[in-house]
């Protein structure tokens, strides 16, 4: 895990780019102008409705473990995208693309998650009706 | 130069080409192909699983769906749109219902079952359901709701569903269209095919704009899904960590 555990990078997320929340207004929650990078290692994973969440410890520049927690997308979508509770494990090092919450806390939502050897996990599950994606 | 017009001109095609691929048939699926089904009745029978486009703003172009820019809004609903803040109250994220558009609008699919007498809307989405009696019956009147009252009627081979009585408490979409209680919704469905039906509502509402407007979609047939239990309660920490807030409502 490489000391810069997570990146607050300035600038603009594309609108196209923000994930389908039909559950809740994403502007409620979430702030499009504050996207992170964070690398760290999954703790734990919650399937259940109306997101997932992924928590994740990440090294700050000391090499302490802060937690974090970012959401994902409805459980049902990413099974029909032949995701499952499995898919994410405790232990797998990821590297979450995302954007910030609005209230300041360590709390994302994930656009990306990537695996070391480069696999994206729970990708296409932006809407029911998109492809099946590499698992 | 004509490298870049080249390129550009081969974007926009494929730009095109993407938004005409109905939303249930990307990634290579095809539904079903073969006529109208229909009940013994002789009436179109709707009954399946169906894709429908995520609609997040009724006012613009996406994909299977066509909007309506620059909505005709009266005063008060140019005030209400222009003075919403989901931040502030959020009754979706706080898991209270949907109401009639916003069910429709999700990305989840639905169901739709249907019989001689009733017609009914199973939406994924907070498993959800509307009942609509189709034999002719007025509507119902008493306390609004967040559905409001549906009722059917067939003109040929389309279904309209007429609904009113509404409480006002929804918004027409995620980015925060208003209505009032003076909404007055009209759904027409038909199906040219097994595999798809033709969509579109209506939205009548005087106390909140001028003129009725106007937004039409396309659903793909899914057999290969079932809808799923979605439980909108279980897991909203969003809420429950103050992210999300409900609401405040008149009462």
């Amino acid at each position: 895990m490489r000391a810069l555990s997570y990146v607050l990078a300035a600038g603009l997320v594309a609108a196209a780019a923000a994930p389908v929340l039909a559950h809740h207004s994403f502007a409620a929650e979430f702030d499009a102008t504050k996207p992170i990078t964070l690398e760290g290692t999954v703790t734990k994973v919650e399937w259940a409705n109306p997101h997932i969440w992924v928590y994740l410890d990440v090294k700050d520049d000391k090499g302490a473990a802060v937690p974090w927690q970012c959401e994902g997308g409805p459980p049902n979508t990413l099974t029909r995208n032949g995701w499952s509770s499995t898919s994410l494990k405790a232990g797998d090092a990821i590297t979450i693309n995302g954007v910030l919450a609005k209230d300041g806390s360590k709390t994302c939502n994930a656009q990306r998650v990537k695996l070391p050897d480069g696999r994206l996990v729970f990708a296409g599950s932006s809407g029911g009706d998109n492809p099946r994606q590499q698992q | 130069m004509h490298r870049r017009l080249s390129l550009g001109v081969a974007l926009a095609l494929a730009l095109a080409a993407a938004r005409a691929v109905p939303a249930g048939q990307r990634g290579g699926f095809q539904p079903p192909a073969g006529p109208t089904p229909r009940l013994a009745s002789g009436e179109v029978d709707f009954s399946g699983v169906w894709a429908k486009p995520y609609v997040p703003d009724m006012s613009k172009d996406g994909r299977d769906q066509k909007g309506v820019a620059n909505l005709p809004f009266t005063p008060w609903g140019e005030h209400e749109w222009k003075t919403y803040d989901a931040g502030e109250g959020d009754y979706t994220g706080s898991c209270l219902p949907f109401g009639l558009t916003r069910s429709v609008n999700t990305p989840e699919p639905m169901q739709i079952i249907e019989n001689d007498k009733y017609f009914a809307f199973l939406f994924e989405q907070n498993s959800w359901f509307t009942v609509i009696p189709t034999d002719g019956r007025p509507h119902r009147t008493g306390t609004p709701t967040w559905f409001g009252d549906s009722v059917a009627r067939w003109e040929g081979d389309t279904l309209v569903i007429d609904t009113v009585n509404f409480n006002g408490k929804t918004r027409l979409d995620t980015i925060g269209h208003p209505h009032s209680d003076q909404l007055h919704l009209v759904q027409k469905l038909s199906r040219p095919d097994l595999g798809h039906i033709s969509y579109e509502i209506t939205v009548d509402d005087p106390k909140t704009y001028t003129a009725k407007w106007t937004n039409t979609r396309t659903f793909t047939l899914r057999p290969d899904w079932e809808i799923m239990e979605y439980s909108c309660e279980e897991n909203n920490k969003s809420l429950w960590e103050g992210r999300i807030k409900v609401p405040k409502y008149k009462k």
